[in-house]
């Protein structure tokens, strides 16, 4: 906790003061550069109706870095690998200090409802969401009821 | 260099014996790789090599389907090369120093039965089975081996809970030795940590949580309960947890951890249990400063007397997840990352001295750095890691300087050994001693900082040392003249407190910033534009750091000064276009 920089502290307090629909960012009670990140899946994608968990952390040179971010439900998606690594420009070449972790978080959820099998990250997932769509949507769609379901979380 | 298998490795996984001999396997250096460098996770790497990524996947189906029909034929035999895989990778850890090294093969292999969720269960079965007590690496190699694995399935952690079956006598056939319960409570606590969130909560069912609580009664073996203590800590990373928990405690006859925190002595007699119990103190009182908050109980800090202390361990300088003592002298590492801290003054000249109290003989390395030196605990990296600072391993045995290692000729530490270390900022060298013992002294450190150095450690996962800055007598003071800090260190009233995190927190959410400030730092006053495009709202300090505008993307060709009060009215951070993927 060295001296957490303003920036980080600002976004914290606005992230909790006005949260974004569908998205809950929470700073881990030991480490104010770690996030423990809810998305909910996007209506009318096949990850409707599941709560997908993701770590996000700041690493020391945010913002001039982008944050670190990942899955940790896991989640069938052309765009993010078995490890939960996301395959998403913002947070790579086209990282912008001027980004934050709240636009950062949007634009996860908008990948969730358009996935691009034309940058894939797992080569598999993307060959079957080309070859067949809907098997691949189905398929999905089951992992979002198997992995992610909300009702879920809960239990056992 | 903290858990060295965790560095970016940038080659090609090596084809491995394990490979040629069994084409069900895959290459997993790239997980291995990715997964402990949390989220450093580059696509990149994988951009690269197409053919690789094909391989990957098509190895891991055939692995599971193959591993299935094996798993049938000779489930003994496999038990038993799991657990010989196990132990090697204990037993080779210790010499894994250098980030061009592969992993181990062992390693390499467990990853790969890991893959599916029966290969999973096994290896987690045999960490629990056979890691011992002895091995001062026992713990942090379940942690680390556990990170190394793809995340579990719900299925696989449904039946590892069934399995544990914590509820049952029958545990105590199957796991009954005290090194066996300790590394159930690793075993959970490094999955609470990781699974923080909804599956941490699911993971939590009363059994466990009730197995926990019961390992915390003073009967139980120290290293016990010390580990249930950070099992439950890390399942409190989660707020529902940490209500449950804080209830159960409260339920108990009297707060287990009141009566443990009564454990805490720096008069240890020289039994390993003596440190074991300390261990288990200290970690007591900082949960009740820290996390489980008892009404009524004072927090630390406000009871002790700091009139004598002068120098402390800086809690403005440390990575996140250390633990410092009220007093600012005793640090502690249960994170899995590797957790670094500075002290709070800073020498120039002269030649000065301070010593060490090791309470546990994993890997520490202790030693001197300055202010440039980075912690870059999720990295495994610290002090000795860079060519700003040099340190000290008592447990590998080696000197550490800008990631490099050198074998030295002391013993391995022990609880209670006392480690010495002298700067000598004259004639620029350094010695380390142990007990007393010298080593020859070491110059490299002088090559790039010549002034500004600050006593410094970095602790590996379970790790736990007290700071002597010279404000009680040293046990080996050296044979010639040297100053110490604490004759000459000294600290404002409001500098000496230690506060409990959430108190901490607190404080720091209370601030506001200015209307002017930089959009970016918020630390300074916003007033620089940026040519050709014109957008404002950035600091100096910040301006000089980019190549590209932050709103428009568009090269940078002059940064030039101007008033903040005319700047653009709309801060850019709405404005920039996001594209997606």
């Amino acid at each position: 906790m060295a001296g957490l920089p303003r920036r980080i502290i600002k976004e914290t307090q606005r992230l909790m003061a006005e949260p974004v629909a569908g998205i809950t960012a929470i700073p881990d009670e030991q480490n104010a550069r770690y996030f423990h990140v809810v998305v909910a899946g996007p209506s009318q994608s096949p990850y409707e109706g599941g709560l997908f968990k993701l770590e996000l952390f700041l690493p020391e040179e945010y913002p001039m870095s982008a944050p670190k971010v990942r899955f940790m439900t896991k989640i069938y998606h052309p765009n993010i690998d078995k490890l939960g690594r996301i395959c998403l420009d913002i947070l790579k070449d086209k990282w912008s200090p001027a980004l934050q972790i709240r636009t950062v978080l949007l634009s996860i959820q908008a990948l969730l409802s358009a996935p691009n099998p034309d940058d894939p990250l797992d080569n598999s997932v993307a060959e079957h969401w080309k070859t067949n769509e809907k098997s691949a949507i189905d398929q999905a769609r089951q992992w979002t009821q198997l992995h992610a379901r909300a009702n879920n979380v809960n239990s056992h | 260099m903290g858990a060295c298998v965790c560095k970016d490795k940038n080659q090609d996984p090596p084809i491995t014996q394990a490979e040629e001999s069994d084409s069900s396997s895959h290459a997993s250096t790239n997980r291995q790789r990715d997964q402990n460098n949390f989220g450093s996770s580059s696509t990149t790497s994988f951009d690269t090599s197409d053919n690789r990524r094909h391989r990957h996947h098509h190895r891991s189906h055939n692995n599971q389907r193959q591993h299935h029909s094996s798993s049938r034929r000779s489930r003994d035999a496999e038990k038993e090369d799991v657990d010989r895989l196990v132990l090697e990778t204990l037993s080779v850890i210790r010499t894994l120093v250098d980030n061009a090294q592969e992993p181990p093969l062992a390693m390499l292999i467990l990853h790969k039965i890991a893959d599916c969720d029966q290969g999973w269960l096994n290896v987690v079965k045999s960490l629990i089975r056979v890691i011992p007590m002895e091995d001062p690496l026992g713990p942090a190699v379940i942690a680390l081996l556990l990170d190394e694995c793809p995340l579990p399935t719900k299925d696989a952690l449904l039946e590892l809970k069934s399995h544990l079956n914590l509820a049952e006598m029958e545990l105590a056939q199957t796991y009954c030795k005290p090194c066996q319960k300790r590394n159930i409570c690793v075993l959970l606590g490094c999955l609470a940590e990781k699974l923080a969130g909804p599956h941490s909560i699911s993971l939590l069912t009363s059994d466990i949580l009730t197995f926990l609580i019961q390992h915390l009664k003073p009967e139980n073996h120290p290293v016990v309960i010390l580990h249930s203590m950070v099992a439950l800590e890390k399942f409190a990373q989660t707020s529902e947890n940490k209500l449950r928990i804080t209830q159960a405690l409260q339920h108990c006859d009297v707060h287990p951890m009141t009566l443990l925190e009564g454990w805490y002595t720096r008069d240890n007699d020289n039994t390993p249990l003596s440190y074991s119990r300390r261990e288990v103190g200290f970690c007591a009182g900082w949960c009740l400063d820290n996390l489980f908050i008892k009404e009524g109980r004072p927090f630390s800090y406000e009871q002790l007397d700091r009139s004598h202390l002068n120098v402390m361990l800086n809690s403005n300088d440390v990575s996140e997840y250390l633990k410092i003592s009220a007093d600012g002298l005793e640090a502690r590492c249960d994170a899995s990352s590797f957790e670094s801290v500075r002290c709070t003054f800073q020498v120039d000249s002269g030649v000065w001295y301070y010593e060490v109290t090791i309470v546990t003989d994993g890997v520490m390395q202790i030693g001197w750095a300055t202010k440039d030196s980075k912690f870059l605990n999720h990295d495994g990296c610290g002090i000795g890691d860079d060519e700003f600072s040099m340190a000290y391993d008592g447990c590998r045995q080696l000197i550490w300087y800008h990631a490099q290692s050198e074998l030295h000729t002391h013993p391995c530490w022990k609880p209670g050994d006392i480690l010495g270390l002298l700067l000598d900022l004259e004639n620029q060298y350094l010695i380390f001693y142990l007990n007393g013992d010298p080593l020859p002294s070491y110059k490299q450190l002088f090559t790039h900082a010549r002034t500004g150095f600050f006593a410094a450690a970095s602790f590996m996962s379970f790790q736990q040392c007290e700071f002597n800055f010279g404000e009680k007598q040293f046990r080996y003071p050296p044979p010639r003249a040297f100053k110490t800090f604490n004759q000459y260190g000294r600290l404002l009233p409001e500098e000496k407190i230690v506060l409990p995190r959430h108190q901490k927190m607190a404080l720091m959410n209370q601030f506001v910033v200015s209307e002017d400030a930089c959009t970016l730092c918020f630390d300074n006053i916003a007033d620089t534009q940026l040519l050709d495009c014109g957008h404002r709202g950035f600091c100096e300090v910040c301006a000089i750091q980019l190549e590209k505008c932050p709103i428009c993307r568009k090269e940078i060709l002059e940064r030039v000064r101007c008033h903040s009060d005319t700047r653009s009215p709309t801060p850019g951070l709405v404005l920039l276009q996001t594209p997606v993927v």
